[in-house]
C-alpha cells in the first residue's frame, strides 16, 4: 500500500524523487500524451477511410434513440407516442440525400422543393405533416434537446396531430465539409373516414388538395441502420477524466512550489489550467450542432 | 486559504497578461457557440485559440526574461495535445 501511495505523490507531487516537479507534467510524459492524442486522431482518421461513413461511428446518434426521447418528451406533455413509419423514414432519406446533392441547408431546396414532396413521393398521404433538421451532432440527446429549445421545433414535437414520425441519420459533404444530418418526418396518414373533415396544415393544404385518400402505413418497424458502437461517449469521458486530471496535478504543482517557494524553468501552471479549462468548455459546445 | 492568496499573488503580478488570455478565452467560448455546427470554423476556431496560448506563453516569457526552449516546449506539447484531441470531436 506504501509503494501505491509513493507511487501517486511521484506522479501529482512536486518532490525530491521527481525533481520538484510532478511526475505527470514532465515533458517526457507531456510528450507521450501528445504521441497518444495524435495516435488516436490518425487511427480515427484511418478507420473512418476505411469504412467510410459507417452510421453510429461518425456520430452516436440512432434512430432508436431519437424515437425514445421524442416519445418522452411527448409522453411529458400527455401526448400519444409517436409509432415508427417506413415510409416516412424513406422520405426523410430522400431529404437528406437529396441536401447533399444539391448542397442547401434549408426546408426548401433551390429549385422549390419542399418537404411534403419527398413525403409524398414516399407514397405516404397525409393529413398532417411536418419536418425537423439537424446537422452535426455527436448525440441523440443533444439533437433532441436542441429541438426542445426551440419554440417551434418543440412545438413539431409536441403537436398532438401527429400519429407517426421518421428519421434519416445520413453522412456526406455538405458546404465542403463533412456532414452529418438528422431529419425527422413527421405525419398524420390521411384515412379515408377522416379525408372528409380534414383539418389540415398551411403547409400541407396545396399538397392535399390534389392527392387522393389511401389508407396508410402502419407499419411500425424500426430503422436497421443503428448501431451499438459507443466511441463517443467513452471518448469523451476518457477526455473529461485526462484534463481533469492534468488540472490536478497543475493545481497541486502550482499550490507546493508556491509553498515551498520552488523555483522552475516552467510554463505557468495557471494558464495551463484556464487553457484547459476553457478546452473543457468549448468540447460541450463542440458536441452541441446546429438545427432548423 | 493559503492556497487563495498564492492565487491572488500571482493574478496581481500579471494582471494584463492574465486579463488578456481570459478576455480571448471568453471570446474563444463565444465564436464557438456563434458557429455551432459549423465543423470547419470551429476546427480555425480552436487552432486560432491553441496558436494564442502557445504565444501567450512566449510572449510572457520573454517579458518575464523567462524564455527558454523547454518552456516553449510544454506550451507546444499541452496545445497540441488539446487539439489533436478535440480535433475527433470536430473532424471525426
Amino acid at each position: 500500500m506504501k509503494h501505491v501511495i509513493d507511487f501517486f505523490h511521484h506522479l501529482l507531487l512536486p518532490r525530491q524523487s521527481n525533481n520538484f516537479r510532478s511526475k505527470l507534467l514532465h515533458h517526457d510524459l507531456l510528450t507521450a500524451y501528445l504521441v497518444f492524442a495524435l495516435v488516436i486522431t490518425l487511427g480515427v482518421s484511418h478507420f473512418q477511410n476505411q469504412n467510410g461513413s459507417i452510421l453510429g461511428f461518425a456520430t452516436d446518434i440512432s434512430t432508436q434513440k431519437l424515437l425514445t426521447l421524442t416519445n418522452e418528451e411527448r409522453a411529458k406533455d400527455g401526448l400519444s407516442e409517436l409509432s415508427y413509419n417506413l415510409k416516412l423514414e424513406e422520405a426523410a432519406q430522400k431529404k437528406a440525400k437529396d441536401m447533399f446533392a444539391k448542397d442547401y441547408w434549408s426546408h426548401y431546396g433551390p429549385s422549390g422543393e419542399t418537404p411534403w414532396d419527398f413525403i409524398l413521393d414516399s407514397d405516404y398521404q397525409y393529413e398532417y405533416a411536418g419536418e425537423n433538421l439537424a446537422k452535426n451532432f455527436l448525440f441523440s440527446g443533444d439533437v433532441v434537446n436542441a429541438w426542445m429549445n426551440s419554440e417551434t421545433h418543440r412545438d413539431n414535437i409536441l403537436r398532438k396531430e401527429y400519429s407517426e414520425v421518421g428519421f434519416a441519420i445520413v453522412n456526406g459533404v455538405l458546404n465542403d465539409e463533412e456532414t452529418t444530418l438528422v431529419v425527422q418526418m413527421f405525419g398524420k396518414p390521411l384515412y379515408p373516414v377522416s379525408a372528409l373533415q380534414k383539418k389540415m396544415t398551411p403547409e400541407a393544404t396545396l399538397e392535399n388538395d390534389s392527392i387522393p385518400a389511401k389508407i396508410p402505413n402502419v407499419e411500425a418497424v424500426l430503422s436497421d441502420t443503428e448501431t451499438n458502437l459507443s466511441f463517443f461517449p467513452t471518448y469523451l469521458n476518457i477526455n473529461l477524466v485526462f484534463f481533469a486530471v492534468l488540472v490536478f496535478a497543475l493545481f497541486l504543482d502550482f499550490y507546493f512550489a508556491s509553498k515551498l517557494k520552488l523555483i522552475h524553468l516552467k510554463g505557468k501552471n495557471l494558464i495551463h489550467i484556464f487553457f484547459i479549462i476553457f478546452a473543457t468548455i468549448g468540447t460541450f459546445i463542440i458536441l452541441k450542432g446546429s438545427i432548423l | 486559504m493559503e492556497i487563495i492568496n498564492y492565487l491572488k499573488k500571482e493574478l496581481q503580478r500579471h494582471p494584463f497578461d492574465y486579463l488578456l488570455f481570459i478576455t480571448v478565452g471568453v471570446f474563444f467560448i463565444m465564436a464557438l457557440s456563434i458557429f455551432k455546427g459549423e465543423r470547419l470554423i470551429e476546427f480555425v476556431i480552436l487552432l486560432s485559440f491553441v496558436s494564442f496560448y502557445i504565444i501567450w506563453g512566449i510572449y510572457h516569457h520573454v517579458i518575464q526574461n523567462s524564455i527558454h526552449l523547454k518552456v516553449v516546449l510544454e506550451y507546444v506539447l499541452i496545445g497540441f495535445t488539446i487539439l489533436f484531441l478535440l480535433k475527433i470531436f470536430i473532424l471525426p
